[in-house]
């Protein structure tokens, strides 16, 4: 049980306050409402890019990570489909040097032309490390571009190509900026050890003075039902094949979300799940297997990846996972296999707890999803499944016409070691 | 509304004082030694039972990793899959990793399944068969990992940088290929075992909310387990390989790996405290004048880091990044541009500030949580370290000078000992 306080000032910013006295350290969350689904078709990773930018200074603060160092502290941020996510854990007698900081970026970041020209080379040179001169790198460029035609989930949070990001303007920044980065577009958690009203004290000091911005008005094209299967064949310079099924799933708010978090664990999450235990243990189809949800806030997709072992043909591994999702559709699976499942997530929940930076970050999502209780009620949502949840929905979820098949074919490589 | 003056940095604090939280050491009925951390505010526990039966112990290659992921697969009494359900049911999670000098078991329990998940752990350590058919399964699934990550430019580096610094038959140099992997067998496997998870290679750290009632059931399970066996001396093949400059044609990739290290020595010499700190410098936080150049001025790489990695029984300089092809070399030119400005100019105080205060941080964040603090007093002891050491070490961080800064980078910082490795076009 997370006990936390919440606050909204005038110009909008949402704060929320949780006690933990347990750490020394204080952890600074400032979650702004914007992602890689806001970025216009031919601007895309923007977004992300802009995540270093808020790095490269503000109006009283050239150097952002010289004062997080000298206070003792250590700062990050990640970008994806639907935030931008600020963090700074700092000793707790420097909690006020985050406050500045973070407010000071959120009320008038410098337009620096330097840092604009370094850090697209520095995202184009993270596209190259992560996308593509990594073995698999681009499966997830395939995958959404196959699962998603008009939601902007169809490129990821880097980007689509590396030029979309080269070709970043500097009015393109502040356009941004002011239409994103303004209090009534963010959710600030202080979590750590802190009184309340010290926090607040502190929150209204720093970031009472920043202006509103204009209301955000989304109009986010939504994706209509798939109506039959996708399927793209893919030659890559990789060492071996490997499979990718993506389906459709509800979305993060929906009733349905937690059963279908389930869904994917019955699926394989452990080793004695389903796909590792039959497929990969069993009949040796595969040489690893993995199934998991994207919870993304919009409609997200349920994955199912594996690499299937030598001489096994990519249509035969695909066959054997038909197989197993044609059980989970006929039959209801154990209760006792459900409850194992319900175990873990209770285990997960409770160590996620330890950390005050996850529960700052998590308390931010919440809000941002409607209400930060949620971060108390889904044990509850999670042990009120049943095993004809997870027998309805594999009928909705895990069918052909829902489904995008990515096949990943190794050509040969001929280069040596 | 109060509008505060943004133009002046609020007053930050320095961190005057860490205290390590104790530890309190027993032994189970056994022998075998326990370090027991009693923190945090879940009722949560993590066991780490820890042998020395890493590369230093082994007869064959790879056999320590061989045996430490097979252990899961099978007792006398359970099956694989069984031993995964009453793990996966009781929530927990139980890995066995293997580092280069320790084989471990490491389980993750909410309190209340505690001793369900014990009542495992025993049997895995009091009977494993290592079926046959599984490590079949094992070798496979390596050659095809292996595969995969043989096709990544920075594995390559990483795998040459080590095997030149320490020697292609050194436990800490050597890599596997898919040969090794196949010449992989069960006899080797139950040797090395019975041998090495015996009571004189073994310590264990319980944190969490431990109380008398967690060690009686640690007791009642792990207390009479395991032989006694002989205490392990580890074994080195020494190399006298000169430093050099390696370079691997890769025509097919977009970066350019670069490692550059050299041999160092343990965390017990008297010269790492200092010579941490001056790593930390060149590449060991965000702020560090690698970043600062190659990233942050320069927009070469997404990432560069320079870092002392420590063994138990050596340790080595490792400087590593991933850059452009086209700035392969203009990269590798500023890496030793910083190693010489090191060695001819002393660090002002500014920068010495920031990285004082950053380290003092980085202990402090890194004593948070009862994992946390059990990893830190595992390490000491592990090493062969006191706590005086770890409070010497936060000495040396608020104290050292610039003149012995560069005392050490004139000593360790040349050029002429480094290796350096460039996987790329």
């Amino acid at each position: 049980m997370i006990q936390y306080s919440r606050f909204e000032l005038q110009n909008g910013l949402r704060v929320l306050i949780h006690e933990d006295v347990s750490s020394p350290m204080v952890a600074v969350n400032v979650l702004y409402n914007v992602g890689a689904r806001d970025e216009s078709p031919e601007k895309t990773g923007f977004a992300h890019l802009f995540e270093h930018l808020m790095f490269g200074g503000s109006k009283n603060v050239p150097d952002f990570d010289e004062h997080i160092q000298l206070a003792g502290g250590d700062s990050n941020a990640f970008t994806n489909n639907d935030v931008t996510n600020f963090y700074d854990i700092v000793p707790k007698e420097n909690i006020e040097t985050a406050m500045w900081l973070e407010s000071d970026r959120m009320k008038s970041l410098d337009f620096s032309e330097k840092s604009l020209e370094v850090q697209r080379k520095v995202v184009v040179e993270e596209f190259k490390e992560t996308c593509l001169n990594q073995p698999y790198g681009d499966v997830w460029h395939h995958i959404a571009d196959m699962a998603y035609e008009v939601h902007p989930y169809r490129w990821p949070t880097i980007g689509k190509i590396p030029e979309h990001v080269e070709d970043a303007t500097m009015e393109d920044v502040k356009d941004f900026f002011h239409k994103y980065y303004h209090p009534n577009n963010a959710i600030l958690v202080v979590s750590g050890n802190i009184e309340t009203a010290e926090a607040f004290k502190l929150v209204k000091k720093w970031f009472a003075d920043i202006p509103s911005g204009e209301r955000l008005k989304r109009t986010i094209p939504q994706e209509p039902p798939q109506k039959e299967i996708h399927f793209r064949n893919q030659q890559a310079k990789v060492p071996v094949d490997a499979l990718y099924l993506a389906f459709h799933t509800p979305d993060r708010i929906d009733k349905d979300y937690y059963a279908t978090d389930l869904l994917s664990d019955v699926l394989c999450n452990g080793k004695s799940s389903r796909l590792y235990r039959k497929l990969m243990k069993e009949l040796k189809l595969f040489t690893s297997i993995d199934a998991y949800i994207t919870g993304n806030i919009d409609p997200g997709l349920l994955i199912i990846e594996g690499k299937p072992a030598e001489g096994i043909k990519l249509e035969d591994a695909e066959a054997a996972i038909w197989k197993e999702l044609e059980l989970l559709k006929s039959e209801l699976i154990p209760e006792v296999e459900l409850q194992k499942y319900k175990n873990k997530v209770e285990s997960a929940l409770v160590f996620a707890e330890a950390s005050i930076l996850n529960k700052a970050i998590n308390l931010a999502f919440f809000e941002l999803l409607g209400d930060a209780e949620l971060i108390n009620e889904e044990a509850k949502f999670y042990q009120a499944i049943n095993t004809k949840d997870i027998k309805r929905l594999a009928n909705k979820i895990l069918t052909r016409e829902n489904c995008s098949e990515l096949y990943y074919r190794a050509e040969p490589i001929d280069e040596t070691d | 509304m109060q509008i505060p003056d943004r133009t002046i940095a609020p007053l930050k604090k320095d961190i005057q004082k860490i205290v390590l939280p104790d530890v309190e050491n027993l032994h189970l009925d056994n022998g075998i030694p326990v370090g027991l951390i009693n923190l945090g505010t879940q009722e949560i526990i993590k066991l780490e039972i820890i042998f020395n039966a890493g590369r230093p112990f082994e007869r064959k290659k790879l056999i320590s990793r061989a045996t430490g992921k097979l252990l899961k697969e099978g007792t006398k009494s359970q099956t694989a899959k069984e031993i995964a359900e009453t793990i996966d049911f009781y929530g927990g999670t139980l890995s066995t990793p293997v580092n280069l000098d320790t084989a471990n078991l490491t389980l993750y329990s909410l309190k209340k399944h505690y001793e369900k998940l014990l009542v495992v752990l025993a049997d895995i350590l009091n009977e494993p068969i290592f079926p046959q058919a599984e490590i079949d399964s094992f070798i496979q699934n390596s050659k095809h990992q292996l595969s995969i990550d043989l096709s990544k430019n920075e594995v390559i580096a990483y795998r040459k940088i080590t095997e030149f610094i320490f020697g292609k038959n050194h436990p800490y140099g050597y890599n596997s290929d898919a040969k090794t992997y196949e010449a992989i067998n069960r006899d080797d496997i139950v040797q090395h075992f019975q041998k090495t998870y015996t009571r004189k290679n073994c310590s264990i750290f319980i944190s969490g909310k431990v109380d008398t009632q967690t060690i009686e059931i640690t007791n009642k399970h792990l207390g009479n387990l395991l032989p006694a066996g002989e205490k392990m001396l580890p074994s080195f093949e020494e190399t006298n390989n000169v430093p050099g400059l390696v370079k691997i044609e890769k025509p097919n990739k977009v970066q350019t790996a670069i490692r550059i290290g050299r041999k160092l020595f343990t965390r017990k010499h008297p010269d790492y405290k200092g010579l941490n700190i001056l790593t930390t410098i060149l590449g060991g936080y965000f702020g560090s004048r690698l970043m600062g150049n190659i990233r942050e001025d320069k927009g070469y790489t997404y990432h560069i880091f320079a870092s002392i990695d420590n063994m138990l029984h050596d340790g080595y300089l490792n400087i590593g990044t991933e850059v452009g092809n086209d700035f392969g070399n203009a990269t590798m030119d500023e890496i030793f541009k910083e190693l010489k400005k090191l060695r001819e100019e002393p660090v002002e105080e500014e920068e010495l500030k920031m990285v004082r205060n950053y380290l003092m941080g980085n202990i402090l964040n890194a004593l948070d949580g009862p994992f946390n603090v059990a990893d830190v007093i595992k390490s000491l002891a592990l090493e062969g370290l006191t706590r005086e050491d770890f409070y010497e070490n936060i000495q040396t961080i608020q104290n050292i000078r610039p003149s012995e800064l560069q005392e050490l980078a004139n000593k360790y910082f040349d050029e002429e000992n480094m290796w350096k490795v460039v996987v790329g076009s």
